[in-house]
């Protein structure tokens, strides 16, 4: 077992919807569900729900094995900026390397991480993928 | 405060050292450092290692070295900073005889990084970004230097071709270090043709995984007088830490690197330029940000100066030297020893200074250690 199934369950809300750090201090909003603010120390923060729908900043296509991503390779890791204004990096999934572009629409959807293999939990969280154009 | 000196200093090569184990390589170092020291008696002993609990399912390593070693029982504390746990090693011991609680003090850096295969080391080496946050979503370090390389790119309008020069040079420095793990040149078409690891950063770009050790003697003025060692000292040992990538506001910059070198500055007056180097360049875009928050070259055209670098990495770096983790703070400050003191592979450093700079991540922490010859 790679993984901690009660670290993955305590932080699911984190896993299953971007969250957001709003500061009431500095006013900054920053990525993943804290109880203090990373910018100004602050606990005066309330945690709010991303949209979850942004543009790729930047991207990279990965082929750095380890003995739980090797199923997945080549991963597309992107940097992307949140319609809130929030960077974060996080998987692009169902798009082809080639077609990955910077400032492409991407939103936020639930796929697997990793599993523990053979018979342990399989892990799930939000990656991006491209917008789907709906006509 | 106390003055702190180097007594003594030690490594083995950097290697794939599979009929050895991290008691055989810090047996080694620590036996070789002793004996150089001529001191009485050991303090204090500080390990460093950021995979014992990984790679050795070991617990406790300070005390069980000092048992196997037959030191004579004593204090023993065992440090992790993730990849800068070295240079952290060697920031305990200056401060344990700075603050009186020791005189003589034995630092020892040791990993054993191949004692699993690759892709599992990898996910080892990986935890050293935010678990939860980072590894679990899948994210590795070197997509960080992809991206900070991507942007680098971007700002500064820098081909990747000419980024190739940093790897070429520590290749050629590295063939100088007997103590190195890959002894032989690359060109700028072998960097880029090499397979990828993540774009745009290729396999040369990036450390190789090796296992080694090292070892340091610190002493206090009182026994390093004594022993007529008085000759290199310990100026200054600091460290800070910074934001994830994904909180910064500007991804080319390593802030805490930047925030410790003008420390340094500040209170001892130091030239960057009368000061032989060893950095952190776990990867080759983080050796062209280095230099230029070192000061050592200008912003966006620290490749244009790589060529005449003659005091930087002259081990070969992270890059051709090796990078065995949590030794490889305590190899830096060994080398910048050597360099300044006998003279390494042809390369005698005169200069007042030395200085050593490792840090974990894309300056998730970043620590400096300043030499300063007194003799």
């Amino acid at each position: 077992m790679r993984s901690s199934i009660s670290i993955f369950w305590r932080r699911k809300d984190s896993y299953y919807k971007v969250l957001l750090t709003r500061c009431k201090r500095c006013g900054r909003a920053s990525f993943f569900a804290r109880d203090v603010c990373p910018y100004c120390g602050s606990s005066d923060v309330s945690i709010v729900k991303s949209s979850g729908r942004g543009r790729v900043v930047s991207y990279t296509v990965s082929y750095f094995r380890t003995d739980s991503n090797e199923e997945y390779l080549p991963l597309v890791i992107a940097l992307v900026r949140l319609d809130e204004g929030v960077y974060v990096t996080g998987e692009l999934r169902d798009v082809e390397p080639a077609e990955v572009r910077e400032g492409m629409e991407v939103e936020a959807v639930l796929r697997r991480y990793s599993s523990d293999d053979p018979y342990g939990l399989i892990y799930y969280g939000l990656k991006f993928i491209p917008v789907i154009k709906r006509c | 405060m106390r003055d702190v000196y180097i007594a003594s200093s030690s490594m083995i090569n950097i290697s794939r050292h599979f009929n050895r184990g991290y008691k055989e390589l810090a047996g080694a170092v620590v036996k070789d450092v002793v004996e150089g020291a001529s001191v009485e008696q050991l303090d204090y002993m500080v390990v460093s290692s950021m995979l014992a609990e990984s790679s050795l399912n070991q617990l406790d390593l300070a005390t069980i070295l000092t048992q196997h070693l037959g030191l004579k029982p004593m204090p023993a504390i065992r440090v992790d900073t993730g990849e800068s746990s070295g240079l952290a090693a060697v920031e305990i011991a200056y401060s344990l005889i700075t603050a009186g609680r020791a005189d003589t003090v034995l630092v020892v850096g040791v990993e054993k990084a191949t004692e699993f295969p690759t892709r599992v080391t990898n996910r080892f080496l990986s935890k050293v970004l935010d678990y939860e946050v980072e590894v679990l979503r899948n994210i590795t370090p070197p997509n960080y230097a992809a991206l900070i390389m991507k942007e680098y790119m971007k700002k500064y309008r820098v081909s990747r071709e000419e980024l190739t020069v940093w790897p070429v040079k520590m290749h050629d420095n590295a063939l100088r270090n007997p103590y190195a793990q890959l002894k032989f040149k690359i060109t700028p078409s072998k960097v880029l043709n090499a397979i990828k690891i993540s774009e745009p950063i290729t396999l040369y770009d990036m450390f190789p995984i090796g296992d080694g050790a090292a070892a340091l003697i610190l002493a206090s003025s009182r026994v390093a007088r004594k022993s007529g060692k008085e000759v290199l000292l310990v100026r200054d040992v600091v460290s800070a830490t910074s934001r994830p990538l994904y909180l910064r506001d500007d991804i080319t910059r390593f802030e805490s690197l930047a925030t410790l070198i003008s420390m340094l500055r500040r209170k001892y007056g130091f030239r960057i330029d009368d000061a032989v180097c060893e950095i952190h360049d776990s990867y080759s875009i983080y050796a062209y940000i280095i230099l230029e928050e070192l000061g050592i070259a200008r912003r966006g055209a620290s490749y244009k100066e790589v060529e005449n670098l003659v005091y930087v990495n002259v081990s070969g770096g992270l890059k051709a030297r090796g990078h065995p983790f949590g030794a490889t703070g305590v190899y830096q400050v060994s080398e910048v020893y050597n360099v300044m003191v006998k003279g390494v592979g042809g390369v005698k450093f005169d200069g007042a200074f030395g200085l050593t700079h490792s840090m974990s991540g894309p300056d998730y922490n970043s620590r400096l250690c300043l030499l300063e010859r007194v003799v």
